[in-house]
């Protein structure tokens, strides 16, 4: 039984991701500076919002093709960025049991780091309830990032390349490594992938990003068998 | 069209690992290792990115003061408030405003 009226659970699905968004923001303008950089078809750019609905898998393959990576190595590395979501697959499962077929295929759509987060903080006793909030907030955050990829993409040639905004893309990058190093293990993980792209950065289409990524993940499996 | 190609297979692949566990509603759960295996990720992608972002195609790397006083404050400001939000528009500030002095 629904302790809680529609609307209610609908309106709260809207505030709670509202604010969520701010954090993603960085990302659909980033999108915009990278498909202006690399001269990719608005169109074609901003299909990959909807098709992918994940900026950090977004933004590494458009740049990493932009770059001439091959097809293979640009695929390769968005899909190890978003390995993530079968983290969030595993722990959402439970909240899934008591939920109708439609809703389980629809709601792996909508299920982006944010909505990991609102999605996990709360027990819902009742799973309708459930269900309303998770679409309300998964919608209401899906308009969103459809809405301001497209922003980017159409603002980014606007403004001047003087400006050296293509900058962005790194100093972004830079603060996400940063809040993802949390001990020392994370940061010899990191260290090792830079040193590695950089002593690969010569080898053909770009497959020392995803050379040195996979280096760098041998070390941390090495680290972690260490610890035990 | 190889790119439109390239971006459905990403969009394949992402749905998938979104779903895996969602639909088939499995009790399965990871071998710990695999889990903690799956924390390495971000740093050891985010650090061969960077690196990739920064070097041109001669795998130079060119950076003038501007860049390596951006690139260093984005590191420290989210390190501290664990903000990348916070650590993009201060240090590209910063990057606008050495770059102006300059």
């Amino acid at each position: 039984m629904s302790t809680h009226t529609k609307s209610s659970l609908v309106w709260r699905g809207i505030t709670s991701a509202i604010p969520l968004f701010v954090p993603a923001l960085p990302f659909a303008f980033m999108l915009g500076v990278v498909v202006t950089e690399w001269g990719i078809p608005s169109l074609l750019g901003w299909s990959s919002s909807p098709i992918i609905f994940g900026g950090a898998a977004q933004i590494t393959l458009l740049t990493l093709l932009g770059e001439g990576a091959s097809v293979a190595a640009a695929v390769s590395a968005a899909l190890i960025v978003g390995a993530r979501h079968l983290l969030y697959s595993v722990s959402l499962a439970p909240q899934f049991h008591n939920q109708p077929r439609w809703f389980r295929w629809l709601g792996a759509y909508l299920l982006v780091d944010q909505m990991f987060a609102l999605a996990s903080i709360e027990k819902w006793q009742d799973s309708d309830d459930f269900r309303i909030f998770y679409l309300s907030a998964g919608s209401t955050f899906w308009a969103m990032w459809m809405t301001f990829t497209a922003i980017g993409i159409i603002v980014g040639p606007v403004i001047p390349e003087s400006w050296g905004l293509a900058f962005a893309a790194p100093v972004l990058f830079i603060g996400l490594l940063a809040v993802s190093i949390d001990r020392w293990q994370t940061l010899a993980v990191a260290l090792v992938a830079m040193v590695a792209a950089v002593a690969l950065a010569q080898l053909p289409n770009r497959l020392g990003i995803l050379a040195a990524a996979l280096i760098a993940l041998l070390v941390g499996l090495l680290l972690e068998r260490l610890r035990r | 069209m190889t790119m439109l190609s390239a971006i459905i297979v990403v969009g394949l692949g992402t749905y998938a690992m979104r779903a895996l566990f969602l639909v088939t509603l499995s009790d399965k759960t990871f071998p710990p290792l695999a889990l903690r295996l799956l924390e390495y990720v971000a740093p050891a992608v985010l650090g061969s990115l960077v690196i990739s972002m920064l070097i041109d195609s001669e795998a130079q790397v060119a950076l003038g003061a501007p860049e390596l006083a951006g690139l260093a404050a984005a590191a420290i400001i989210a390190a501290k408030t664990r903000s990348h939000v916070l650590a993009l528009f201060s240090a590209m500030a910063l990057f606008w405003l050495l770059r102006w002095l300059a």
